[in-house]
């Protein structure tokens, strides 16, 4: 009797014993997205000479799928080579990683966004890729103001994976049913003014639910600004007016009835089957042009690409990193991730499984070597950034620490005026104070 | 014998230890470290640096956000918890009835509740008050204008509200056990008396549920000042239009996982929970004045 229930104290103990290490282990597996966080260690002790990489990025099921087998593909070259995927939807990706950071366990290649990657550079997870451009990572095809979207304070911390640029993308069908033959090369706001009119009496509408961060930063780069100043401590323009300017047009097409009123934009916000131009009552839609074949397979009519409003649409206009490729500090092998990010930018085969899905390639010759495996829509828009890299200027140092507060703010005060609770004005002061004060504790 | 004692307590705390250690190191140490931080400034990068009680005063002086949060979360506790419980009310009667088919309508009205509150329900409700869902068919199908219904400002959170009172089944359920223990003879009783139903209703169903409406006031009043999944779906996690259904819980979110203010977070996840216990404590005081058990023989 005695020794039963000794027994079973002792089974009990050792059950405590095990019992924090299975839970352990359930984390951290969870936490890594079932990234097998238990494998190097197995690796390492069976074969000294395999490498094992950690990559991650966010994205949806289509990119997950050729992603993994680009990883395969890579795995299948370099038999030395291991690597442990990890991969989220947008949200939950960088939820996943703020905390991997805290804990020094990122992996060693991360997928970065443009709004996110100064944050990680200036916490120091982020390693400075320059000695590795040149000799693992090859960019001789690239264009100077693509590689350098990847660079803050004239330090490389990420390569892009892609680019994409600003554009209308319309319906010419239509515009045409509107009165009007085509868009105007060199178009002004003036024009999309008058060419907004002309569509609404015609019973269609324009698109003015422009992102109001990015339009409205676009905005402010033709006139030689840009939404924060350099050092990232306040907002990069002086003038208000530039502010009542921008908005207050938005604001006036919405009230005479060009555009969608801000209910409808509200109600039907990220819904695509729901936007006018899916629906055959708008005319067209701003966006990224990695949208538009997204967009095109859901209209399902013809569609065409237009530039930028100006004047000045050449200072304006920035050829976007889509996303970037970085490498973490923390990683143990950096030399072997710079080359499989190599692989990402040169490999033909790679990019003809990719096809732009992460924005147009950033190597000419590979832009070349994919052209015969693109669809039509793919090639439009390839031929649109092409076309539109031209025109472009240098990017702006990329959004700074607490922008994301400052761009929700924005985007509560532009609904505000689209509602009419506020004046274009009165907006433009109180964002400035607002963003000032959220920006000026990066000073 | 007292060896033996010792060693038969150590048995007892050896059994419930997997509980106890598991309460401490997932729940316990992580309250105490989010009590920590909610006087700290922390982006999760640097370390948490000790601002005293910064947070909470930016809270009550500076944030007009929070305030509008604090508004919008109070609207709808207050409109949505009693409208949900007269519905559940309603329907436990109906459904105390007599009749054939009772089982199969008590299994669907439960049914919204089984997958209430999750993220399908709410795309769902998102579909249903679409600009051309069926609401809106409805609307024009009668001759209305249809209404943009989470983007009016004034409608938004109406449709939250609405949601929240369509997943009455668990209050319902409760309910309806407590109109099972209500003896038929009372009711008799009073019939034979020249009753009214309404009277017997407010004479005899209320008093003798009201510990029951209690228990469920209270246990609801909890989980809506908690709301956070519908909010945050059908405002696609931004708390429009105009902040009108930012809940509280949604923006304790925006400012712990999108401005990444931790610190912040869990100052508002405290006052939260203070705010909690104080509205439950005066429910319970309140509830003497209004709860009726039979066994102290009327108060």
């Amino acid at each position: 009797m005695f020794v039963r229930k000794k027994t079973a104290l002792w089974m009990l103990v050792a059950l405590l014993f095990i019992l924090p290490a299975c839970s352990g282990g359930g984390s951290t597996g969870g936490a890594s997205n079932g990234g097998n966080n238990d494998k190097p260690v197995q690796e390492s002790q069976g074969k000294k000479d395999k490498t094992t990489l950690r990559i991650a990025w966010w994205g949806g099921d289509k990119r997950h799928e050729y992603t993994q087998q680009i990883v395969d593909k890579y795995q299948e070259l370099n038999p030395n080579v291991k690597i442990d995927v990890e991969y989220a939807a947008f949200d939950d990706y960088w939820k996943k990683l703020a905390p991997q950071a805290a804990a020094n366990q990122l992996p060693d290649i991360v997928q970065m966004d443009i709004s996110y990657i100064v944050q990680y550079a200036k916490n120091g997870q982020l390693e400075d890729l320059t000695p590795y451009i040149g000799n693992q990572i090859k960019i001789d095809d690239v264009n100077e103001n693509v590689i350098s979207t990847g660079k803050i304070n004239d330090v490389q911390y990420g390569v892009p994976t892609g680019v994409n640029v600003l554009g209308f993308q319309y319906d010419p069908e239509l515009l045409n049913k509107a009165g009007v033959d085509s868009i105007p090369e060199n178009w002004t706001w003036d024009q999309y003014e008058e060419i907004a009119m002309k569509v609404r009496d015609a019973g269609y509408v324009m698109d003015g639910s422009m992102a109001p961060d990015i339009f409205f930063h676009y905005f402010l780069r033709t006139h030689g600004y840009s939404l924060y100043n350099k050092e990232g401590t306040a907002l990069g323009y002086e003038d208000d007016a530039l502010f009542t300017e921008f908005f207050g047009r938005l604001a006036r097409l919405i009230k005479e009835g060009a555009v969608p009123s801000q209910e409808k934009l509200t109600q039907t916000k990220g819904i695509l089957e729901e936007s006018e131009i899916v629906k055959g009552t708008g005319v067209g839609v701003w966006q990224w042009s990695n949208q538009y074949v997204g967009l095109q397979a859901a209209v399902n009519r013809p569609m065409e690409l237009a530039s930028m409003m100006g004047p000045n649409m050449e200072k304006g206009l920035y050829m976007q990193p889509s996303m970037f490729w970085s490498i973490t500090s923390h990683s143990k092998n950096k030399e072997e991730a710079a080359k499989f990010i190599d692989f990402w930018i040169n490999d033909v085969e790679a990019n003809k499984m990719i096809k732009g899905e992460r924005g147009v390639p950033i190597s000419a010759s590979i832009k070349e070597a994919i052209v015969s495996e693109l669809s039509e829509p793919e090639k439009q828009v390839f031929d649109f950034v092409a076309a539109m890299e031209e025109k472009s200027s240098p990017m702006s140092p990329a959004p700074p620490v607490g922008s994301p507060q400052v761009i929700a703010s924005l985007a509560d005060l532009v609904e505000q005026i689209n509602y009419g609770q506020i004046t274009p004005e009165k907006a433009a002061s109180a964002f400035r104070q607002e963003a000032n004060g959220i920006l000026a504790n990066n000073k | 014998m007292r060896k033996q004692s010792l060693r038969a307590n150590l048995t007892g705390y050896a059994f419930i230890s997997p509980f106890v250690i598991g309460f401490l190191v997932f729940t316990f140490i992580p309250i105490l470290i989010s009590l920590y931080l909610s006087f700290t400034n922390y982006n999760l990068f640097n370390n948490p640096q000790w601002i005293g009680t910064f947070n909470f005063k930016k809270m009550f002086t500076q944030d007009q956000k929070y305030w509008n949060s604090v508004r919008v979360t109070f609207i709808y506790v207050f409109a949505g918890v009693p409208l949900r419980l007269m519905f559940a009310l309603f329907v436990a009667m109906l459904l105390n009835t007599k009749s054939r088919m009772v089982g199969f309508y008590r299994t669907v009205y439960y049914l919204p509740s089984i997958i209430g509150g999750s993220v399908a329900v709410s795309i769902m409700w998102r579909n249903i008050f679409n600009e051309q869902g069926i609401v809106n068919s409805l609307l024009i199908f009668l001759g209305i204008p249809p209404v943009a219904w989470y983007g009016d400002p004034n409608a938004a959170l109406g449709t939250l509200i609405a949601l929240s009172v369509w997943q009455f089944g668990s209050s319902m359920l409760i309910f309806l056990a407590g109109l099972k223990n209500i003896s038929p003879e009372m009711y008799e009783a009073a019939g034979i008396d020249g009753a009214t139903a309404p009277r017997k209703f407010f004479k005899i169903t209320l008093p003798l549920l009201s510990p029951i409406i209690l228990f469920n006031l209270i246990m609801q009043t909890i989980s809506a000042f908690m709301t956070f999944v519908p909010a945050y779906i059908i405002s696609k996690g931004e708390g429009t239009p105009m902040d009108g259904t930012l809940l509280y819980s949604l923006y304790l979110f925006r400012q712990a996982f999108m401005f990444n203010n931790m610190g912040y977070a869990a100052a508002m996840a405290w006052v939260m929970l203070i705010m909690v216990g104080i509205m439950t404590a005066i429910l319970f005081k309140t509830s003497k004045l209004w709860v009726f058990y039979e066994s102290k023989g009327g108060r």
